[in-house]
C-alpha cells in the first residue's frame, strides 16, 4: 500500500526467502516490498505454511518415495523409527513393519552407472500394480537407491511378495531394466503379541 | 480526516474527502496518520487494524531470523506496542512510509538481547487479545491435511527437492550434489513443485 513500491516477487522468489539458498540482499530486499505489500506478505506466509507442512509430514512419518541420506540424518534427529532393509538386484528379504515403526526405508543396490533417473514399478505376486513411479534422480557413481515408505501404508499392504522393478526412465528412451528386488512381506508385527522379534 | 462514530472496530472508516473508506481498505499511510491523529476507541480501531496487517509481517520476519515460534511471535507483539506507542507521540515523522518503519524496528529489536519479563507480561496483556489474529496453527493443520496427498502427487525429483530444501535445510548447490543436478536446475524444480504443490492445494479446498 506504498506508492513506491518494488515489482512484486513471484511466489517461487517468495519461498526462495525461507530457504538457505537466499543471500542477505534478497532477503533484505524481500523483506522491504513485503512490509509494504500486504498481498506478498499473504504469499510470503503461505510459503511458509508449505514448509513447515512439508516438514511435520516427514517428521509424522509420512516419507513417501526415493530420498538421500540428509533426509534420513534429519528423520533420525527428529527421533522419527525408521527401519532399514538392503538388498541387492536379484534378491529378496524378508520383511515386515512393527507398531512402532514411523517409517521403512530400503536401500537398493545396483550398477547405476551411465543412468541419470530410473523409474520404479511396485508390484503384488499377482501382477497388479502396487506403486509406479517416475523420473528418481540418480546421482553421478550412486551404487544404491534409497526408498522410504510411511509405515502406516506397508502395514496396509498384503501379505504377498511385492516385486520392485528399477528401469532406466522412459524418457531417457530406453526403459532398460536395471534390477529386479522381490519383498516378501509378512505383514504388520506386535513385540506385544509376537515371539519372533526380529527387530 | 475524520472517523466514523465507532461501532464494531475492524469494520469502522475512516473520512477522506467526501467518502468514507473502511478501515480494512484503506492504505496503511492513511492508517499510520489516523492512529496518530485520532484518541480513545477511534484510535484503537485503527490500531488493531494496523496490527492486524503488520503483526503478521513481523512474526515472518521474526521466523526467518529468529529461527523459533515462540520467539517470532514475542518479536510481533513488541515490535507492534513500539510502533503503535510512537505513532501515538508522533515520534514517526513518516507515517505514510510506515511498512519501512515497522520493518526497521523489526530488524532493531532482532538484534537486541535484553527483553525482561516484566515488559514482555505488558506487552502480553497489552494484545492479549490480537494474538489469535496472527496465529496461523488452525491454517497449518488444514493445509497439512491436504498437503500429503499433493506432496505424494508431485514428480519424485520435485518431491526429493522440497523435501531436501525445506525439511533437511539443503542449499540449491547440496541437492544438487545429492540427485546429480545442476543448482540452477534444482531451483527451478522447486519453484515448479511449489506451483504443483499450490495449484493441488486450491484445487482440493475447491472440491
Amino acid at each position: 500500500m506504498s506508492a513506491t513500491r518494488t515489482p512484486c516477487p513471484s511466489f517461487g522468489e517468495l519461498a526462495d526467502y525461507w530457504t538457505s539458498d537466499i543471500t542477505p540482499g534478497d532477503a533484505e530486499q524481500i523483506e522491504s516490498h513485503v512490509f509494504d505489500c500486504e498481498r506478498c506478505a499473504r504469499l510470503l506466509a503461505e510459503a511458509d505454511r508449505l514448509r513447515t507442512g512439508i516438514g511435520a509430514l516427514a517428521r509424522s512419518g509420512q516419507v513417501h518415495g526415493f530420498v538421500t541420506d540428509a533426509i534420513l540424518n534429519r528423520l533420525a534427529r527428529d527421533g522419527v523409527r525408521v527401519r532399514s532393509y538392503a538388498l541387492g538386484p536379484g534378491e529378496s528379504v524378508r520383511c515386515a513393519v512393527w507398531a512402532d515403526d514411523d517409517v521403512l526405508v530400503t536401500r537398493l543396490r545396483g550398477n547405476f552407472a551411465g543412468v541419470e533417473s530410473v523409474d520404479a514399478d511396485l508390484r503384488l505376486d499377482s501382477g497388479e500394480e502396487w506403486a509406479h513411479t517416475t523420473d528418481i534422480p540418480v546421482p553421478e557413481g550412486a551404487t544404491e537407491l534409497v526408498m522410504a515408505l510411511p509405515a502406516a501404508l506397508v502395514r496396509a499392504a498384503p501379505q504377498i511378495p511385492i516385486r520392485l522393478t528399477l528401469r532406466e526412465s522412459a524418457s531417457s528412451g530406453s526403459e532398460r531394466v536395471l534390477a529386479e528386488y522381490v519383498f516378501d512381506h509378512e505383514g504388520a508385527l506386535d513385540r506385544g503379541t509376537s515371539s519372533n522379534d526380529r527387530g | 480526516m475524520i472517523l466514523t462514530p465507532p461501532s464494531h472496530g475492524l469494520y469502522r472508516s475512516v473520512v477522506t474527502g467526501s467518502r468514507a473508506t473502511p478501515l480494512s481498505t484503506c492504505d496503511d499511510g492513511v492508517l499510520a496518520r489516523t492512529v496518530s491523529g485520532a484518541a480513545g476507541e477511534d484510535a484503537s480501531a485503527a490500531e488493531t487494524e494496523l496490527y492486524r496487517r503488520f503483526a503478521p509481517r513481523v512474526r515472518l520476519f521474526g521466523l526467518k531470523h529468529l529461527s523459533d515460534r515462540a520467539a517470532a511471535d514475542d518479536l510481533a507483539q513488541q515490535v507492534m506496542l513500539v510502533v503503535i506507542t510512537r505513532l501515538r507521540t508522533g515520534e514517526v515523522r513518516e507515517p505514510d512510509q510506515i511498512g519501512s518503519f515497522v520493518l526497521g524496528t523489526s530488524r532493531m529489536m532482532v538484534t537486541g538481547k535484553n527483553r525482561g519479563e516484566r515488559r514482555r507480561a505488558a506487552i502480553f496483556a497489552r494484545f492479549d487479545a490480537h494474538e489469535q489474529t496472527i496465529d496461523p496453527a488452525n491454517d497449518l493443520a488444514l493445509d497439512g491435511m491436504r498437503l500429503a496427498p499433493c506432496l505424494a502427487a508431485l514428480r519424485e525429483r520435485e518431491r526429493t527437492i522440497l523435501l531436501l530444501t525445506y525439511y533437511a535445510d539443503k542449499s540449491a548447490p547440496e541437492i544438487a550434489a545429492a540427485i546429480g543436478a545442476t543448482a540452477g536446475a534444482v531451483r527451478v524444480g522447486r519453484h515448479r513443485a511449489l506451483a504443483s504443490m499450490r495449484e493441488c492445494i486450491e484445487t482440493r479446498r475447491a472440491s
